[in-house]
């Protein structure tokens, strides 16, 4: 081989080695679903939206569960511990066979349970109602969705916030009151007051620190709906929580992205300290 | 050629590697799926069995709870405390040990005969019997169903969904220590005193520990020394990261006793303030 | 080229190593090679060396219960018969030795440690 032929050879194949490596890196990156940006969040009132669709079938769609509905009536707590929903669509397992045994949206959907002088409709039954009659519509999409609420009107009245409702704001004026414990359902325990107030240093130098308050967030929680799955006891074990978990629905994320108020809004969490006071404000 | 294709697919091969182990094991920062109370207990044994002709077994803990102590299986029968740790195989079932100690076709409990397990002459023709436990990715229908089971026992939060305790105080479930030709005869034991055991974290009760109440049901050796070997109070140091991920209390209370999520069952001792 | 087929296939079976299926049991063939009667006792042992064997199983570790109230004495005595129990397991068939090890493991132990608990005081 001539020594051109062979500079050639040699560069071009340099070329493709780094190519190689770039193109690996970007695809693990793409492999481990680290996001490199910030979604913006839904419109207001498509947000805490949770799509069900493991059952999907000819009469019945996809379920739309929405937020906005349930956390005014009740407490996270509630539904997330009490009732065990698991925090991420598709992740408890519902159909139709649970609902019927009462567990899940079983667990109120029963056409018995009554709140108020509402009686809460049934949810799926088993037993022979393979036609979507009106009951089915109301959380399938089907061709005859027919929702009794619609966002605007339910929230008309509630305090809004910079991006949606403003659900504290809501409880503290008394608009809302949000229901820890049902009869029959939950079985309260002694209430474990923690009011250890965390201060979280961030992980670039140049934004300002975090206060976490125990003390807001056991208001609609409990100990068990963060601990230990989503925020290890020992907090060595959390050090390396990132913008990009969090992101990615992991830690603060499993909530502060698709159902309570979203990261988009750093400041509301990057509070801390006189160091960049009103930070970089929102990213749409 | 080759020297400058071995790094990156060195690289290419590490970092995909590594993607892929992470992608094998549950990140942490989320919540995991809680087990239905059905489910909560249940047991997958014989899984990734080579030339395994059957399904993997379910054993369902509520149903052996509810009319057997933990101490029967566990030290008379010598059960292992984790899937596929006691080694059991036909061959053994088939002497008359661990599960043939009882599903034999010949002893008699709750007016039933208890059904025979791995039989020595098991043809295609007895692959009912086979699936009553073997039922692992099949949908067998159990012959004693949860929701009626429970029906009437006194409810806690999480796990089951069943006061265990209460119940057998109350006399709905009778839990037998002794069974003929399994357990040898023992003297009752002298009642240990209950004691606190102190949390790091200060807002977080203290915890009363009874010895009474874990030794109706497990006796000595279930515990001492394989969960707990210290033996001074406050020697063995372990954490609720320990426990959590199954170690010391965890043995137990992670997946079939009442479930640490319960943080106020064992925290229950009122802060003094 | 064979150098680093090598070293490729090494470097994955490093990473591959923790992942690999969990929970696999020693010996888990099906085959059916269990003696005619299905009574406690093996073909393979000795009905009458399994009977005393049984016999002073049981009454060793029938004693768990009362390890608390023993003096340190008994408890090194009982210590001494299990492990005079051990060679005996020999005798056994296959799962009476698998069975009786842990069991006699988990007596064995749960009289040490009460000896353990023992070892300051005079008693």
């Amino acid at each position: 081989m001539s020594s051109t032929r062979r500079r050639i050879r040699t560069s071009s194949l340099r070329a493709a080695a780094v190519v190689l490596l770039c193109g690996t890196f970007i695809a693990v990156i793409a492999v481990q679903g680290q996001q490199v940006y910030l979604q913006a969040a839904a419109p207001e009132d498509q947000f805490g939206d949770v799509t069900l669709n493991q059952h999907v079938t000819l009469d019945n769609g996809p379920v739309v569960f929405n937020h906005w509905l349930h956390r005014a009536k009740f407490t996270c707590r509630l539904c997330h511990v009490d009732i065990g929903f698991a925090m991420v669509a598709n992740g408890t397992g519902i159909n139709a066979k649970t609902n019927e045994e009462g567990f899940y949206c079983g667990a109120c959907h029963d056409g018995k349970r009554q709140f108020g002088n509402v009686t809460v409709f049934a949810s799926c039954r088993q037993d022979g109602v393979a036609k979507a009659d009106v009951t089915c519509s109301r959380c399938h999409a089907s061709s005859k969705t027919t929702r009794k609420y619609s966002y605007r009107e339910f929230t008309a009245k509630l305090p809004k916030a910079r991006y949606g409702i403003d659900w504290m704001a809501a409880e503290n004026a008394g608009v809302i009151k949000p229901i820890d414990v049902i009869d029959g359902l939950s079985i309260a325990k002694q209430r474990i007051n923690n009011h250890a107030e965390l201060a979280i240093a961030p992980q670039v130098q140049w934004f300002t620190g975090i206060h976490f308050s125990h003390e807001l967030h056991t208001k609609w929680n409990s100990c068990e709906l963060c601990h230990p799955d989503i925020f290890p006891t020992q907090r060595d074990r959390a050090a390396n929580m990132s913008m990009y978990q969090i992101a990615n629905g992991r830690f603060c994320g499993a909530c502060h992205v698709k159902v309570a108020f979203p990261i988009n809004g750093c400041n509301q969490c990057h509070a801390n300290g006189p160091m960049w006071v009103n930070g970089p404000g929102w990213i749409m | 050629m080759k020297r400058y294709f071995l790094l990156p697919l060195t690289l290419l091969l590490l970092l995909c590697l590594q993607a892929l182990a992470q992608t094998a094991t549950q990140p942490a920062g989320v919540k995991k799926r809680r087990p239905l109370p059905p489910e909560y207990g249940r047991v997958v044994i014989g899984q990734n069995v080579e030339n395994a002709q059957l399904a993997p077994v379910v054993f369902e803990h509520w149903i052996h709870r509810s009319m057997f102590t933990c101490r029967v299986c566990h030290v008379d029968i010598g059960f292992a405390m984790k899937a596929n740790g006691s080694g059991i195989t036909p061959v053994d079932i088939q002497r008359g040990y661990y599960c043939g100690a009882c599903h034999n076709g010949r002893m008699v409990r709750n007016d039933k005969t208890v059904f025979a397990g791995c039989g020595l002459r098991d043809t295609l023709a007895d692959e009912q019997r086979c699936d009553r436990c073997h039922s692992y990715g099949k949908s067998v229908k159990s012959e004693y169903n949860f929701a009626r089971f429970s029906a009437n026992l006194p409810r806690e939060r999480f796990g089951n969904g069943i006061d265990w305790e209460k119940a057998e105080v109350q006399g709905l479930i009778q839990s037998t220590d002794f069974v003929d030709g399994i357990s040898m005869k023992r003297n009752s034991l002298a009642v240990q005193k209950d004691f606190a055991l102190n949390p790091k974290v200060e807002s977080m009760p203290d915890i009363i520990f009874s010895h009474k109440k874990h030794t109706v049901w497990n006796g000595c050796e279930l515990c001492h020394p394989d969960i707990f070997f210290g033996v001074k109070k406050g020697t063995t140091k372990y954490t609720m990261v320990d426990i959590f991920e199954g170690r010391s209390c965890g043995a137990c209370h992670s997946t079939v006793a009442f479930p640490t999520m319960d943080c106020q069952r064992c925290h229950s001792k009122p802060v003094q303030q | 080229m064979r150098k680093l087929a090598i070293f490729v296939s090494l470097l994955a079976c490093g990473f591959l190593w923790p992942l690999r299926a969990e929970g696999q049991s020693a010996s888990q063939t099906q085959a059916n090679t269990a003696p005619p009667h299905q009574t406690k006792g093996g073909l393979a042992a000795d009905p009458a060396e399994q009977q005393a064997f049984q016999h002073e199983f049981d009454d060793v570790c029938g004693r768990t219960q009362d390890a608390m109230l023993l003096t340190k004495d008994e408890l090194k005595d009982l210590m001494r018969r299990c492990d005079a129990l051990v060679p005996k397991l020999t005798k056994l068939d296959e799962t009476q030795r698998k069975v009786y090890k842990r069991r006699l493991e988990q007596c064995r132990g749960l009289f040490a440690y009460v000896l353990d608990t023992k070892k300051d005081s005079n008693k």
